[in-house]
């Protein structure tokens, strides 16, 4: 309790300081009083007792200082001094004050909104209970390559054997349904999981329950809180209802809490429904008896006290069972344990890129604190004679250092606070980046608890970094110099300064920065210049899913060829196709191939598969170059296919293709034409082989998972033919859901994400580097000037004319500037040597860039030093000399 | 100086100030003046440190202050040792006695 009373106390007394004073006081007066007492009834006469009382006790202030100081409360009361005396003196400098945060929150905002995305991405822990304990499996093949999905046998098999684990739960990972009904059916993504998914993974739920037991495929669906929110107003009531999923009745049974996206990191599923109606809502289900389809993400909760490697170990004894009990499928392939957020290959990747942006931000703080650290030690140079006469009238080191620390750490706050602010708008800004996959993906990044603390964190380290340098010199200073106004830092004659070094450092820093935003946007320039080989601007596109409405092949081959026709027909369309995917949307279908009669290429890279519908090359731009169009085909004649030259380059070395029929995935197609190359996946791939299908005739027996798109080359209006077209659309079937509705530019802004992404945050810190490197520059001449006013004077009182003092001070400030380019280039060279896997088309030693860039940096640094220039040739000799 | 007075040992004034309160309450220069003269003057209390020690134990609640008349009607302030001031002051004196026992025992060694 006694520290209670002490907190009591301390507190009474800072509330009311004077009380406490008057009450020291009062207690030592009486102490002066009977000591004279006493030391007259001892014999001494009034006026001697009272001196000597009073040079025994001490003076009063000294005592009252004492007994303070016996309080903890004294330390807060130095530090709230300290305080305020930092602000009143922080608000007469309005302009460093204000340069200072924006340097700080600069550096500070590009950490932050990098560290949100590392908060995403590595720190934030899977959304599930007690996450520690549940773990992702996945299979490797050929003795331990990582990692594929199980076949369901497979996972039937590990979750009867394994004995480490509570639960085992599977899910499929990308489930397309139309939700709702009538013309209000929406197409949305969700996931199919077995029956103690929700079990397992201990979510809690915002309304309802999981699945239970015996719901293994009971038609019920538990929904995701978006979808919850928007298509049923967030109603507790919807749960026992009856909603339809893709035209079967499913009963809601729960709602998944905020925030829940499924296990994945990336993906954005809005419903769960039990895995046993998955062949009831997709065509084509994957066969759940097949030991070769790897498509079932496993996720297991240990019991509790088995370790991970027990786990492992039990895991590789079943994975051998498994291999002797069927040979032909499971030999070779093993079963590994990873944490439950694992990204298998791409981990790696992702935290290199995520390191590296790390690094980059890192070195946009290090230019910011150079730059405060440069403004505060001319700050601290002006303040040297209020030191000098604080150190005299007995302040100590120590206390001078923590007062201008102090300052420093204020600043860097307000800056932190700063950055803060602009984290949230830079991290809403990257958000609207999309990635170019068909299913529904979520890369949001917010400003979290986590970035916050990581603010905090930074902001003080960088009140501390930028701050002790000039604290530690401005608490020094020569005193008896320093109290006649000389400042020890302008020291005639020295070259090195240390102000100049800190300029150096962060000009150089900053070139290198802004040689990688200037090789990025060289990279996007030609990424946007690729000839992706079809018509990138004026067709707009919509998919639906005909299969979601429980539509026969037959029928929507016919609904397509309804719905093509009828769009064709609007005025302002010039053509019309349909087909199964876009180009440029990451991985499409594709298939091995053989050629009877030609031997398999070399490096057997996949085929990509398209379907098309006719006018698709036509729609599309692409150019044909021998052979027939695909019309509609019938869907009983032989297979027709064209091919891209690639495909006859790698396939048929060139020979003539038509009429030959090549064999993929055991389906044989008679080739009828060949057209020229296009881009498949993504834009900076290397030319890929490429057969397109009729798309009447593989409907029925390869059909899409995601739907079909119907593609409009068009003049005029997108918007106004977009609504036109759905309108013909919903005329063929009112329910029909239309979705994934944009326009191809917009399509190629999305498949153009990496390079914009990463030209974007490069331009960002690199324009931040030389804004920064800028004030920099200019502070450090500017100071100089200053300084030098007096000898400016004079070299003018003897002769010197304007502009030869002009001179002297842009060569002084260039030099610095040169030395920086200088020291910079070899460092941006070796920096961008590592950026090669992120170019499109241009070479790391870009010539442009590494030109153009340094002189960009020359010319700004020389505005830079004009402006001071301009005051120090303005000088007046007279008035310079008069000075002090 | 007419007669050397010590420093007192780092960290006994407080024990000295528990001691002599253990007799009756006192003011601070009682206590000062009783310390003075039970050490025949070798040790000297003065306010500065006196006043920060006694504050000290206030909030510690080894002793207790209260506002009253001396007889030289003046007003100071009386303080008193409570429950926990007579625990603190037997402990030091075993740990004081135990110190000395000790460095007399390096001494003659």
């Amino acid at each position: 309790m006694g520290w209670l009373r002490s907190l009591l106390r301390g507190s009474k007394s800072l509330a009311d300081k004077r009380a406490r004073n008057a009450e020291i006081d009062e207690e030592l007066e009486a102490f002066i009083g009977e000591s004279v007492s006493e030391k007259m009834r001892g014999g001494m006469c009034l006026k001697d007792a009272v001196k000597a009382a009073h040079a025994e006790a001490g003076t009063a202030a000294t005592v009252r200082e004492k007994v303070w100081s016996a309080g903890w409360e004294s330390t807060l009361d130095r530090l709230w001094g300290d305080l305020t005396y930092s602000l009143r003196r922080l608000s007469h400098a309005p302009a460093l004050v204000f340069t200072v945060v924006l340097s700080i929150g600069l550096g500070i905002a590009a950490n932050s909104t990098v560290f949100s995305m590392v908060s995403k991405f590595v720190l934030a822990p899977p959304p599930v209970g007690d996450p520690a304990a549940f773990v992702s499996l996945f299979r490797t093949y050929d003795h331990g390559q990582c990692c594929n999905y199980f076949p369901a046998p497979v996972y039937r098999d590990v979750r009867e054997q394994a004995k480490s684990f509570s639960d085992v739960a599977a899910y499929y990972d990308a489930v397309p349904a139309s939700i709702g009904s009538g013309g209000e059916s929406k197409r949305e993504w969700g996931q199919a999981a077995t029956e103690n998914y929700f079990e397992a993974a201990r979510l809690k739920m915002a309304a309802g329950r999981g699945f239970a037991a015996s719901e293994e495929s009971s038609p019920v669906i538990v929904l995701g809180y978006r979808l919850w929110q928007q298509r049923f107003g967030g109603d507790a009531g919807v749960i026992g209802k009856t909603v339809d999923v893709s035209g079967h009745p499913f009963t809601v049974v729960g709602v998944a809490r905020e925030g829940f996206r499924g296990l994945d990191p990336v993906l954005d599923p809005q419903f769960w429904v039990p895995l046993g109606t998955l062949p009831e809502l997709v065509a084509q289900a994957t066969d759940p008896q097949s030991r070769l389809a790897q498509w079932l993400h496993i996720v297991a909760r240990l019991k509790p006290g088995v370790t991970k490697d027990e786990a492992s170990r039990e895991l590789d004894v079943i994975a051998q069972r498994l291999a002797t009990a069927h040979p032909r499928t499971d030999k070779g392939n093993g079963i590994v344990l990873k944490r439950l957020d694992y990204l298998g290959r791409n981990e790696a990747a992702l935290h290199m890129f995520l390191l590296a942006l790390s690094v980059v931000a890192l070195l946009v703080l290090a230019i910011a604190c150079a730059n405060v650290a440069n403004l505060l030690l001319s700050h601290g140079a002006q303040r040297q004679r209020e030191m000098a006469v604080r150190l005299a009238l007995g302040a100590t080191h120590a206390q001078l250092l923590r007062q201008i620390l102090l300052e420093s750490i204020l600043l860097a706050l307000a800056g932190g606070a700063a950055g803060v602010l602009l984290s949230l708008w830079a991290t809403y800004g990257l958000s609207s980046f999309k990635l170019p996959a068909p299913v529904a993906t979520d890369i949001s990044v917010h400003v979290d608890w986590r970035v916050l603390l990581y603010t905090f964190a930074l902001s003080v380290a960088a009140g501390l970094l930028c701050g002790f340098v000039p604290a530690w010199t401005a608490s020094r200073p020569a005193v008896p110099g320093a109290l006649k106004g000389e400042s020890a830092l302008a020291r005639p004659g020295r070259r090195l300064t240390l102000r100049s070094v800190l300029v150096v450092a962060q000009v150089s820093l900053s070139l290198v920065l802004l040689c990688g935003a200037g090789l990025f946007l060289r990279s996007l320039e030609s990424a946007m210049k690729i000839d992706v080989g079809f018509r990138s601007r004026g067709i707009a596109m919509m998919a639906v899913d005909p299969q979601l409405l429980r539509y026969a092949p037959e029928r929507t081959v016919q609904m397509l060829r309804d719905a093509r026709e009828r769009i064709a027909h609007l005025p302002g369309v010039i053509s019309a196709t349909t087909t199964d995917g876009v180009p440029l949307s990451g991985g499409h279908r594709s298939d091995g191939f053989v050629v009877p009669g030609y031997p398999a290429p070399q490096s057997a890279d996949s085929v990509e598969l398209y379907m098309a519908g006719p006018q698709y090359f036509e729609t599309l731009g692409i150019p044909r170059i021998a052979g027939r169009d695909l019309g509609d085909e019938n869907p009983t004649a032989p297979k027709a296919a064209i091919v891209n030259e690639e495909f006859v380059r790698r396939y048929l070395h060139g020979d003539n293709p038509i009429g030959h029929t090549v064999t993929g995935g055991g389906v044989p197609y008679q080739i009828v034409g060949v057209v020229k190359d296009t881009k498949a996946r993504t834009i900076g791939e290397q030319q890929r082989p490429v057969l397109y299908r009729a798309i009447a005739q593989n409907i029925a027996s390869d059909p899409s998972g995601d739907g079909y798109t119907i593609m409009a080359r068009y003049e005029g209006d997108s918007a106004a033919l977009i609504k036109a077209m759905q309108d013909q659309i919903h005329a063929v079937d009112p329910a029909l859901a239309v979705f994934n509705v944009q326009t191809m530019e917009e399509h190629m802004q999305e498949a153009l994400l990496l390079p914009r992404f990463v030209s974007t945050l490069f331009t960002v810190f690199g324009v931040s580097g030389l804004l920064l490197a800028l004030i920099g520059l200019y502070s450090v001449m500017s100071y100089s000037v200053s300084q030098r006013t007096k000898e400016i004077g004079i070299r003018m009182a003897l002769g010197a004319k304007a502009t030869e003092v002009q001179r002297m001070v842009v060569r002084g400030g260039m030099r610095l500037a040169l030395v920086s380019v200088v020291l910079g280039l070899p460092l941006a060279l070796a920096a961008a040597k590592l950026t090669t896997s992120l170019l499109y088309g241009v070479k790391p030693w870009d010539v442009a860039t590494f030109t153009l860039v340094p002189l960009l940096l020359v010319a700004v640094s020389l505005v830079a030093c004009w402006v001071p220039s301009r005051r120090a040739a303005r000088v007046d000799p007279m008035v310079a000399l008069r000075v002090d | 100086m007419p007669e050397k007075s010590s420093e007192l040992v780092q960290g006994t004034l407080e024990m000295l100030v528990l001691k002599t309160l253990a007799l009756m309450p006192m003011h601070g220069y009682g206590i000062a003046l009783r310390i003075e003269q039970i050490s025949d003057g070798a040790f000297k209390v003065n306010p500065g440190s006196l006043l920060p020690a006694l504050s000290r134990m206030e909030r510690a609640g080894q002793v207790k202050g209260e506002w009253r008349e001396t007889e030289n009607n003046r007003r100071a302030k009386y303080y008193a040792l409570t429950e926990k001031g007579r625990k603190a002051l037997k402990s030091e004196t075993a740990a004081w006695g135990r110190q000395v026992a000790a460095i007399n025992r390096i001494l003659e060694a």
